[in-house]
């Protein structure tokens, strides 16, 4: 008995899938990488920012800062 | 617990130096053993050097499973994220090795048995285990990588997942089964020291290629985890 064939299907079997599995892991790394950088940008942009101005909110008897008392 | 996950940071620090090259010439030596090293088994022919592929990937199979075992108590004690992604690593790598060893299995039995598959005790129980942690793993990704509650259901899953690995090893004693007994685990390996000796350095190359894919499987899932971290980091700035 040689059964050869089936000895190759055996290691090609498993070699396949440990390339295939190689190569989902490489393309799901280089994805999260490329996300964590531009999150990391976003939260530069952000922390450069500067604050949120208080804007006027307008009344019946026109507008008054934000900052001003509600009396 | 610290002591363990300052093993696992240094164990990461290797996973592009010392590994590969570590990883590659056991395969080769692996490859070279069973292909051309060993000798020809008389019955099977030579089908059976699937053997030096297809044990080492059972027992590494039942190691990657350990490691998703333990790190899934040290998350329920601990209560720290990182023991998640260490078994949820583990538990892909586990998955990757059961599903090798049933597809060479079916491979070895074709020629050997007739059939590529049985509903044989040690066959059954082995793809129960894969769609175990096949179902850990879809469970566990349906959440998000932070998680916390999600992650807690998701290890006491896997806890109890583990219990199939001792029927899965004693399948072929408690019942009738096609299976080969165990010829290595025992006192007096059934095994002319050729055979040994290349079995054993297929567990060699097997265990530290799974070691490897660990490890590269534990760095997506932390960065995954770090992602979902800066998204709420961002949108708590912007919103501010």
């Amino acid at each position: 008995m040689d059964n050869l064939e089936y000895l190759f299907a055996g290691f090609a079997v498993f070699w396949a899938g440990l390339f295939i599995y190689l190569l989902l892991l490489q393309t799901r790394i280089r994805v999260l990488n490329r996300q964590i950088e531009q999150l990391e940008e976003r939260l530069a942009e952000a922390d450069a920012a500067p604050p949120v101005e208080a804007r006027p909110i307008p009344t019946p008897d026109g507008p008054r800062s934000a900052e001003s008392p509600s009396t | 617990m610290n002591a363990l996950a300052s093993l696992v940071a240094r164990l990461d620090a290797l996973r592009w130096s010392v590994l590969p090259p570590v990883v590659g010439i056991a395969m080769m030596a692996m490859i070279v053993g069973a292909l051309v090293a060993a000798p020809r088994e008389i019955i099977e022919g030579e089908v059976q050097r699937l053997m030096y592929l297809h044990v080492p990937s059972a027992i590494t199979m039942y190691l990657a499973f350990g490691v998703t075992f333990v790190a899934s108590v040290l998350l329920l004690w601990k209560r720290d994220m990182r023991w998640d992604a260490v078994a949820r690593a583990s538990a892909v790598i586990g998955v990757f090795f059961c599903l090798m060893v049933l597809l060479t299995g079916a491979i070895w039995g074709k020629p050997t048995w007739g059939v590529y598959w049985s509903w044989d005790a040690r066959l059954t129980s082995t793809l129960v285990l894969f769609l175990i942690y096949a179902a850990y793993l879809l469970a566990r990704s349906v959440a998000g990588p932070l998680d916390e509650q999600a992650a807690r259901y998701a290890a006491i899953f896997a806890i109890i997942g583990i219990v199939d690995i001792p029927i899965i090893q004693m399948s072929v004693r408690w019942w009738r089964t096609l299976h080969p007994q165990p010829i290595v685990f025992q006192p007096d390996p059934a095994l002319p020291d050729e055979m040994l000796l290349v079995l054993l350095v297929g567990f060699a190359a097997v265990i530290s290629l799974a070691a490897w894919l660990i490890l590269l499987q534990f760095g997506a899932e932390r960065a995954a985890q770090r992602i979902e971290a800066l998204r709420s980091q961002v949108d708590r700035r912007e919103t501010a």
